[in-house]
């Protein structure tokens, strides 16, 4: 059992630290500038996209694979195309919980260490659940608060774009909705837990940090390099894999949970 | 109010604390002494059920360690602890740094309680001030109101007077013994022998063992195996200290001033010597057992090969 109460103690308590701290206060702004200016940019270049495919082999490429996902057939090339390009920008965003996440959680447990405040927070009777509830808590929600609010300001401005254009709102579509709004939240958590499993191990925060970048470029690759392109063309390969994060983080959750060690903890900082 | 049993704690095979039993009564102060690396801060986090002991079982305030991680959890809400750094988030206040532990203990009315304890500890000016510009020992007595802000009956400090000047280390030490005159039972880790001769009811001494627990009266009267008593002899009484040297069981003989301070193997001895002395024809007015300082002790202990 998780007492809410506490789990919000950590959140209230630590958000403000978090406003403070140098490595996540940019990742706050520039993921966001740049999770609004990709879609807008896509959503007013996409006619000449399809021109531009002419001349670019690569463009072209895009525009082949955009033309062959079932649901955009009898679409004319350039509304394909945009459709595409926005559902790519979908990768980016799963990439924003990921990255700000991660770097967040690289100082929640070492960074108590370091403060001395873990022993006192151990000697007082909360359970090692509700304890990493708590630091996973105040990592994900302002990351996740942050990726929601970029998706909607990018909706409406691409919807407004799109709207005075050809009289259409292109935004949200379901990828986006699910993509965004679930299967985000989930890789954060993914990522989030690893990188408090690290920095429980840890006796150096910038260790921790460096070790967490290490552990969330696989992440990256695969949003990139694989899994990105599957969730473009197939809305059920998204549902899958929610389905997968879902499982992954309960049983993320456990391990780190499971190999908690207070003790190792205490008796290792020195 | 807390027994030990046996009570063991290695770590990657070596040995930090080795089959430690005492019986502490409720409402008492108990000083654990000690080198360092002599094991006192893993017998209090043993004791608070922060680390598992390797053998052995403890009771604290009635919860048995051995019960499992409700009772463990428990017995942390119900121990008051001050670690040997006070560890606050030094940029916050020391209103929000309570705040929060203060909802960790999940207290009902923890504003009351808060402002009660700032206001005792005469922290309640600062309460909106950073804990970072704080003196240390205004974190110190800080770190006090932490550990008791949630009325525990046990408490246990480790090296509370460490690092601060006299003057602070004064002031906390004079809130300990309030402390202890409200009927809890205290447990505190400390090198300083002067705070603890002052405060403690009870002194046990480890050095990876407990080599010594007893009360601090009784360990004063039997430190070693030697005992000193101070003779107030008549005129010169310096004529007198060849032959009490002499006599069978002394181990030395000083004069100091118009008294023979003379240390003996055992107390049986003193009224032979005594008898013999006044029989020789020394006009004997005072005979004063001597008690060993609590340094004396814990020199004697701590020497004595382990």
């Amino acid at each position: 059992m998780i007492r809410r109460g506490i789990v919000l103690s950590f959140l209230g308590h630590e958000l403000r630290d978090l406003r403070t701290n140098a490595r996540v206060v940019p990742l706050f702004f520039i993921f966001p500038i740049l999770g609004i200016t990709f879609p807008v940019a896509i959503a007013l270049l996409g006619p000449s996209m399809v021109t531009e495919a002419s001349r670019d082999p690569g463009m072209m490429a895009v525009l082949k694979a955009a033309t062959n996902v079932i649901e955009f057939q009898g679409l004319d090339m350039s509304d394909a195309m945009t459709r595409y390009m926005m559902r790519a920008v979908v990768a980016f965003y799963l990439l924003m919980p990921i990255a700000v996440g991660s770097t967040a959680a690289a100082f929640s447990i070492v960074g108590e260490k370091q403060q001395r405040t873990l022993e006192p927070i151990l000697a007082t009777p909360i359970t090692d659940r509700e304890f990493l509830a708590g630091k996973l808590m105040v990592c994900l929600v302002p990351t996740v608060a942050v990726t929601w609010l970029t998706g909607v300001v990018a909706v409406a401005l691409v919807d407004a774009v799109t709207y005075v254009r050809a009289r259409e709102l292109l935004l949200p579509d379901r990828f986006w909705v699910v993509g965004i709004g679930v299967l985000a939240p989930l890789l954060g958590i993914a990522v989030t837990l690893v990188t408090m499993r690290l920095s429980a191990r840890s006796v150096d925060p910038q260790a921790t940090v460096q070790a967490s970048a290490l552990a969330i470029i696989p992440g990256f690759l695969v949003i990139f390099g694989l899994f990105g392109r599957i969730l473009i063309a197939s809305f059920p390969a998204l549902l899958v894999g929610i389905g997968i994060m879902i499982a992954l983080d309960f049983w993320l959750f456990r391990l780190v949970e499971k190999t908690f060690e207070r003790e190792e903890i205490l008796t290792r900082w020195r | 109010m807390i027994t030990a049993a046996g009570l063991s704690r290695s770590f990657n095979g070596h040995p930090a604390v080795e089959n430690v039993s005492f019986d502490l009564p409720s409402g008492s102060l108990l000083a654990l002494l000690g080198p360092n690396g002599a094991g006192k801060t893993t017998t209090i986090r043993m004791l608070l059920g922060l680390i598992h002991p390797t053998a052995g079982s403890a009771t604290v305030g009635g919860i048995a360690l051995s019960s499992g991680e409700d009772a463990r959890r428990h017995l942390r809400g119900s121990c008051g602890f001050l670690t040997e750094t006070p560890g606050f988030y030094d940029r916050r206040s020391a209103l929000d740094n309570l705040r929060f532990f203060g909802r960790l203990y999940d207290l009902p009315n923890p504003e009351e309680r808060i402002e009660r304890q700032l206001r005792a500890f005469d922290l309640w000016e600062h309460r909106e001030k950073p804990v970072g510009s704080f003196s240390k020992g205004m974190k110190q007595r800080l770190a006090i109101i932490r550990a008791l802000f949630h009325e525990p009956k046990v408490l246990f400090l480790d090296e509370p007077t460490a690092g601060l000047d006299p003057e602070s280390a004064l002031e906390v030490r004079e809130l300990i013994a309030r402390l202890k005159t409200e009927g809890r039972t205290i447990v505190v880790c400390t090198h300083n022998l002067n705070e603890a001769e002052r405060l403690a009811d009870w002194v046990g001494i480890l050095r990876r063992r407990l080599i010594a627990f007893d009360t601090l009266s009784n360990l004063q009267r039997g430190a070693g195996s030697e005992r000193s008593i101070r003779l107030g002899l008549g005129p010169n009484p310096d004529q007198w200290r060849p032959s009490a040297g002499a006599f069978p069981g002394v181990v030395n003989v000083e004069l100091e001033g118009a008294s023979l301070r003379v240390s003996v193997r055992e107390n049986a001895v003193v009224p032979s010597l005594v008898a013999a002395l006044a029989a020789a024809g020394a006009t004997i007015y005072e005979v004063t057992p001597e008690r060993s300082t609590l340094e004396s002790v814990y020199l004697s202990c701590i020497r004595e090969p382990g």
